[in-house]
């Protein structure tokens, strides 16, 4: 059961009722229990969704019950964070209160008293005779012990002999190595919540990016996606470029699973698309009015003043929403989505320096609205070469080497914990008549099933005869 | 012709041999079945063997990508850890229970719809390789069959499900074999097991080699995900479930070293522990939503 508080001698300060509190065992399986039990909430309720998906769902008393109980962000609702930080006190009462006493008892262990008539008492413990001299039979169970890579020390001489034999006793350090291994992890959740950040960019192909707090930036070279020989869709590929202080000092291929790592901060690739708000070119034809035809269309580069061959205006490529719409109250256009939904382009036209006109030309609805009022030519938008963004995540989390390091922390501690068994047994060796009586017994802190088996195998090889020879 | 699925078939009568030879040498108790049901189950391990070869010779990839495939690999690694169990401890009626498990889980890989099952190639997310390992095969020009982390994440995390999978078949049998000592009975149905303690202990190490390799699992998936999605925790259901289901389990070891909870206790919460690794296995890819989803 668990341990008592020992009595005697003043108690330090902190060792009142909160620190006994998170001194037990049944808080552990408490809150490892409970927070089982509420995850599962988080996952059946989707999480950071609009509210109005939560109403549809849920209907308007369940919503107001998740908005307030925040299970909609249950993993950063403050009663989960409560909860953790209640398992990361349970763990460091436990290991302060546990762990000095273990380690004194580890390194004294040799001088625990012996006391021959607890031997068999031992669950395991066998008593047999052995033909030979109880100096020859102490030789052999030294021996025997040691070719199981046990431990040993001997005392008494003569006609009586008391042995110790110890082995795996760092396997009792399992345990804590798991336990601080999960304040490391936790510490490197912490570390990475309050000093790092996430942000995203779209870039277009040749354009630069910020990066948030650090001084350098990015330049997309280039956007491409790989394909299999089946036409699916095999990798999606950015080639960057750092550049700092006006030089180009790194450059690098970036796909999904290889993000690019500069200065602390990873950079990944994880969404693409065509811009809805630029295209580097759009096809532009002349119609004369009231004619079902039109000319052949010309190429309008982005912001490059072009003249329309056959008349005497010239334009120029302004601006361009994939999915247009008209905000009435500002008086903006903007794209509603990133889908070509309803693209079109927005012209300056010219008469020599004179600008005359300022329309959008729809790609779905040509003519609907006149191009140059009062001329007899009209303009229609024919298509268009869109431009491919890179969406790139940004992230820096300062604390995610303290999670690998308490992982590795974590398997060192699971194999001590779980493959190292701490096994100590005390033996009697004794004259008994004419032959020598030998007492052995001990214990494993786990697994019973490998300790028998191993002290039957001792106990032959001490009462055979080949045993114990040089 | 799929070789793969040549294969499959194959072990799918295997290990319905196997099945019904271990029940046999159960119920019947004659050693000569018992030694018949070891060497099928060795059979059927290899044969299980040449169906994850073939599959990764189709697929052009270490075969743990989808929901077939990671049945197979589970099918193996329980097999495989079976027959470890029965060399280094001799109990051969135990197997009646695990393999009828294998069976059962080779009866829903092959109830499971064309999609789940068909060699594809690798989408954009699950391509993660080791370059070291990659730098190691190029020379033999095998280099497309470098695996990363992912693949070493599916592969710890079912040596995982498969250690849980034999503590539940363990705890089973140690609840039946608990009422039947407690009623007296020496010999019966129940006489072919061994003792319940040591039932009770073996589930134990079952678990012990299950946990830690769950973790591994549940660790190496955050490294990758600190690849491909740029974080190495997101909370999303699978991610979610497997750290429920290691909690079980963390209950389960603390109320045994530190409460003395034994026998029937620790079988209970062997088999819910085991219920939670079915639904974070099959049960979030159907009902739940989310990234890992295998159904998707
Ligand atoms: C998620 C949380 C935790 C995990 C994963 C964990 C893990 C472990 C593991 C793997 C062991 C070794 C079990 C074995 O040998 O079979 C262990 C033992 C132990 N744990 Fe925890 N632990 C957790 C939380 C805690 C907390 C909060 C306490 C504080 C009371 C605690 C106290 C103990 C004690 C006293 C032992 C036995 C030590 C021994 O036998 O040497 N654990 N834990």
């Amino acid at each position: 059961m668990q341990d008592k508080a020992k009595n005697g001698g003043s108690k330090p300060f902190y060792k009142n009722s909160i620190w006994y509190f998170f001194n037990s065992l049944k808080l552990t399986l408490f809150v490892l229990i409970t927070l089982a039990v509420v995850s599962i909430f988080g996952t059946v309720v989707e999480q950071n969704l609009p509210v109005e998906e939560y109403l549809q769902k849920y209907g308007e008393k369940w919503t107001s019950f998740i908005l307030t109980a925040r299970l909609h962000d249950m993993y950063h609702s403050y009663w989960f964070l409560a909860l953790l930080a209640m398992l990361a006190l349970n763990i460091i009462v436990c290991t302060f209160e546990r762990f000095p006493p273990k380690w004194k008892a580890l390194l004294n262990h040799k001088s625990e008293k012996f006391d021959a008539r607890l031997i068999e008492k031992f669950a395991n413990h066998h008593v047999f005779d052995v033909a030979a001299s109880p100096e020859a039979v102490k030789e052999r169970v030294v021996n025997a012990f040691k070719r199981k890579k046990f431990d040993i020390i001997t005392s008494g001489s003569g006609k009586e002999f008391h042995l110790y034999a110890w082995k795996g006793r760092i396997g009792r350090l399992g345990s804590d190595f798991t336990h601080i291994s999960l304040l490391l992890i936790l510490l490197g959740a912490i570390i990475g919540s309050f000093a790092g950040y996430k942000d995203f960019r779209a870039v277009f192909v040749g354009g630069e990016m910020s990066v948030p707090k650090a001084d350098f930036r990015l330049k997309l070279d280039n956007f491409w996606i790989d394909y299999y020989e089946s036409g699916q869709i095999k990798q999606y590929n950015s080639l960057l470029t750092v550049i700092e202080d006006g030089k180009e000092v790194l450059k690098k291929q970036i796909w999904v699973n290889e993000p690019l790592y500069y200065k602390g901060i990873r950079f990944y690739q994880s969404s693409y698309g065509t811009a809805w708000n630029r295209v580097s070119e759009a096809e532009i034809a002349v119609q004369t009015k009231g004619r079902s035809e039109h000319n052949e269309p010309m190429l309008v580069k982005w912001e490059t003043p072009t003249p329309l061959s056959g008349t005497k205006y010239s334009v120029k490529l302004i601006g361009y929403a994939a999915d247009f719409a008209y905000d009435e109250g500002t008086n903006q256009v903007f794209s509603k989505s990133a889908e070509a939904v309803n693209p079109a382009v927005h012209l300056e036209i010219y008469d020599g320096d004179k600008l005359i006109s300022t329309p959008w030309l729809f790609l779905k609805y040509p003519g609907i609205f006149p191009a140059i009022p009062g001329a007899d030519e009209d303009l229609v938008f024919t298509g268009y070469r869109g431009i491919m963004y890179s969406g790139i995540s940004i992230n820096k989390d300062p604390g995610t080497n303290v999670v690998w390091a308490g992982s590795i922390v974590m398997g060192l501690g699971f194999i001590l914990a779980f493959f190292v068994y701490h096994r100590r047994v005390w033996i009697v060796v004794r004259e008994s008549g004419k032959s020598t009586e030998v007492k052995l017994g001990g214990m494993i802190n786990k697994n019973n099933l490998v300790f028998e088996k191993e002290l039957k195998e001792i106990v032959e090889s001490i009462s055979s005869e080949k045993a114990g020879g040089k | 012709m799929i070789l793969s699925l040549v294969f499959f078939t194959f072990s799918f009568v295997f290990y319905l041999v196997t099945a019904l030879l271990y029940i046999g040498h159960w119920v019947f108790k004659k050693k000569w079945i018992g030694q018949t049901a070891t060497t099928m189950a060795f059979v059927a391990l290899l044969s299980t063997t040449m169906i994850l070869i073939a599959r990764a010779g189709e697929s052009g990839h270490a075969p743990f990508s989808n929901l077939w495939e990671s049945m197979m690999l589970f099918v193996w690694a329980t097999n495989a850890g079976y027959l470890i169990l029965e060399y280094r401890h001799k109990f051969r009626a135990i197997g009646a229970f695990v393999m009828g498990l294998e069976f059962i889980a080779m009866i829903s890989a092959f109830m499971l719809p064309y999609r789940f099952k068909s060699a594809e190639p690798l989408n954009p997310a699950l391509q993660n390789k080791w370059h070291w390992l990659m730098d190691v095969l190029r020379p033999f020009g095998l280099e497309k069959y470098a695996i990363g982390w992912l693949d070493f994440h599916v592969f710890t995390t079912f040596i995982g499900y498969a250690g849980f999978a034999i503590s539940f078949g363990l705890s089973l049998i140690y609840l039946l074999k608990e009422r039947s000592e407690a009623s007296g009975t020496k010999g019966g149905i129940m006489g072919a097991f061994p003792e319940a303690r040591i039932i009770d202990e073996l589930s134990y190490r079952a678990i012990a080699w299950g946990f830690p390799f769950l973790a591994t699992g549940i660790v190496s998936g955050a490294v990758w995900a600190n690849y491909a999605w740029g974080s190495y925790w997101s909370w999303d259901p699978k991610e979610t479930w497997s750290l429920i289901t290691w909690f079980i389990y963390a209950a389960y070891l603390h109320a045994r070293v530190t409460r003395g909870w034994r026998g029937k206790r620790a079988a209970y919460i062997s088999v819910a522990g085991f219920l939670a690794v079915i639904f974070l296995y099959w049960g979030v890819s159907f009902v739940l939503p989310g990234l890992h989803a295998y159904a998707s």
